[in-house]
């Protein structure tokens, strides 16, 4: 094969695939490889993957891990469809509405933490006073110091942070539902209610999955909110799988300790990545 | 009737939606310009009385966050800027030309948009130690590429599609060449991309937490998500310094936003009468 033979787009796009290559595909390779070798380079087999598999904390993490991105991603379903059905129905105001929810994703994600963070304070705290208030506690709860409320409050940081983005593609999505559609049922008599579960719904699956799917990654990713508001305290009753994977490499300087928690996690990743990319490219067919 | 009920029943909803998404925001501002005394009261105060700049004074002369500001800057626009000048050419090749392993190259760009973080910064750490490049402006740029340049290249890929081919092939007829053809008249065609794609790119290094984290240890590189949250890490935080530095690390974000959406609104109208 002589280099006129090569299409011209293969020069176009060769700077850009070495770029990626480099920063991408080569650390991955080497994170494979120091997964199964000891801090010397000499060939350790499974023996990163065992040690970080049985330390005692690793249940605590898997379970915080899914606790983490179920809630989170539920949550901010739940809140964006409401929202997109709502932003798409008429009332004065809408457009200017339809700015000010943007806030929370526009807002840098640190910022957000440490708002929040601010907001549930535990003696100083907006969220404490508020709900005293109005009774629904009787007193001031240590949101972020208890074992217990730590996680839910996280998790509410991150539903507020992201709802937005599922609004704005439900309501991008609603936008598209002929009216035709709307009339049928209600020929039939249908209330709202009916409009929402039987035409809307329906009509926003594929959008819907490929969100979902997008939402789980991100919510994976989710070291930003958690690290900077409790650093997966209390006593790693917040620490999630990412997180882990920092604080072994940079706090314990265990990095092949760390490659082997990489591994585990990129594989499980990439399942839900290939997921998404299937249903991407369905989308695009059509 | 039907009408002055529907109203009603949409405006509450509506109104706790806006409260919600706006309040946190709020509260940072007004924390913001709260003295130290007000700040740390039973029940809190809503209003500051009289507002106060000294905790913006205090993060602004007494902390490394100017300097943060300014690390953030140029890491940004830098990384910003060499995605830009890699994905025009990548884009323009991914929109024009149709060639074996196109689509798997198209996929693998995807990837490594969708791809966390955290499954990169181990071997990245080592890479960039074993370059000296471990607390430096151009290690950043190079890992924010990971962030921009994926981004940068999807997103033209777009909006070069989007200019016709009739065009170009007409100047090809002329005797131009392909980059004549890129630089002269594909790429003033997609300057509203090459906006977007800078205001994503900017947005997205500006906030990155992760990899600041790991690559910049130093005091005189970090960038603006560490300077904010290394406040809160001591036993002793001032929140009102945090809230201050806050709103000034969001009011960049908060400009950008600003005329994206007018440019937003813009390309809407223009497809409209043309449409």
């Amino acid at each position: 094969m002589t280099m006129r033979n090569i299409s011209p787009g293969v020069w176009f796009i060769l700077p850009t695939m070495l770029l990626l290559a480099a920063l991408i595909v080569y650390p991955m390779l080497s994170t494979a490889e120091l997964s199964v070798t000891d801090a010397n380079g000499a060939f350790a087999g499974m023996r990163n993957f065992n040690v970080a598999i049985s330390a005692p904390s690793t249940r605590l993490i898997l379970f915080n891990t899914a606790y983490y991105v179920i809630g989170s991603v539920v949550f901010q379903l739940l809140l964006g469809i409401l929202a997109g059905i709502l932003l798409n129905q008429h009332f004065a105001g809408r457009a200017l509405v339809r700015s000010l929810m943007l806030i929370p994703w526009v807002v840098p994600g640190i910022v957000a933490a440490m708002t929040w963070a601010w907001m549930f304070h535990t003696d100083y705290g907006i969220i404490n006073y508020i709900m005293t208030q109005v009774g629904v506690i009787s007193e001031p709860i240590g949101w972020l110091t208890n074992p217990n409320t730590v996680m839910p409050a996280l998790i509410a940081v991150n539903a507020w942070k992201m709802f937005p983005f599922v609004a704005v593609m439900v309501l991008a999505g609603l936008q598209s539902v002929p009216e035709e559609l709307y009339e049928a049922v209600r020929v039939d008599g249908a209330n709202f209610w009916h409009e929402i579960w039987h035409i809307m719904l329906p009509q926003l699956r594929p959008v819907l999955v490929s969100i979902t799917l997008l939402l789980t990654i991100w919510a994976l990713d989710g070291i930003t909110i958690i690290y900077s508001i409790t650093g997966g305290g209390p006593a790693n009753r917040s620490m999630i799988f990412p997180i882990q994977i920092y604080v072994q490499a940079f706090e314990y300087f265990e990095f092949n300790r760390a490659a082997a928690l990489s591994v585990l996690y990129f594989l499980f990743l990439s399942v839900i990545i290939v997921l998404y990319m299937r249903v991407f490219a369905a989308q695009e067919k059509d | 009737m039907r009408d002055r009920r529907r109203t009603l029943l949409i405006s509450l909803p509506v109104a706790i939606l806006v409260i919600v998404a706006v309040f946190p925001f709020l509260w940072m501002a007004v924390s913001a310009f709260k003295p130290l005394a007000q700040l740390y009261t039973i029940p809190p105060q809503w209003l500051p009385d009289p507002p106060t700049l000294e905790n913006f004074k205090n993060v602004v002369f007494q902390s490394n966050i100017p300097r943060y500001f300014i690390n953030s800057l140029i890491i940004s626009i830098g990384s910003t800027f060499l995605a830009l000048v890699f994905a025009i050419f990548a884009a323009y090749g991914f929109a024009r030309f149709d060639f074996r392993g196109r689509s798997a190259a198209l996929a693998f760009v995807l990837i490594g948009q969708l791809l966390p973080t955290a499954t990169v910064i181990v071997p990245l750490y080592i890479v960039l130690n074993y370059l000296g490049l471990i607390n430096t402006y151009l290690g950043l740029i190079l890992v924010y590429l990971i962030l921009t340049l994926p981004l940068s290249v999807w997103m033209l890929t777009g909006y070069f599609r989007g200019i016709p081919k009739e065009l170009e092939d007409a100047a090809i007829i002329d005797g131009a060449s392909q980059l004549g053809v890129l630089f002269r008249i594909s790429l003033p065609l997609v300057t509203p991309g090459i906006i977007a794609v800078t205001l994503y790119s900017f947005v997205a290094t500006w906030n990155e937490f992760v990899f600041a984290l790991s690559f910049a240890t130093e005091k005189e590189m970090k960038t603006l998500p560490i300077g904010l949250a290394e406040f809160s890490t001591e036993f002793d935080t001032d929140w009102g310094a945090v809230m201050a530095a806050s709103f000034v690390m969001t009011l960049p974000i908060a400009l950008i936003f600003l005329v994206m959406q007018r440019m937003f609104v813009g390309g809407l109208m223009s497809g409209a009468t043309k449409g």
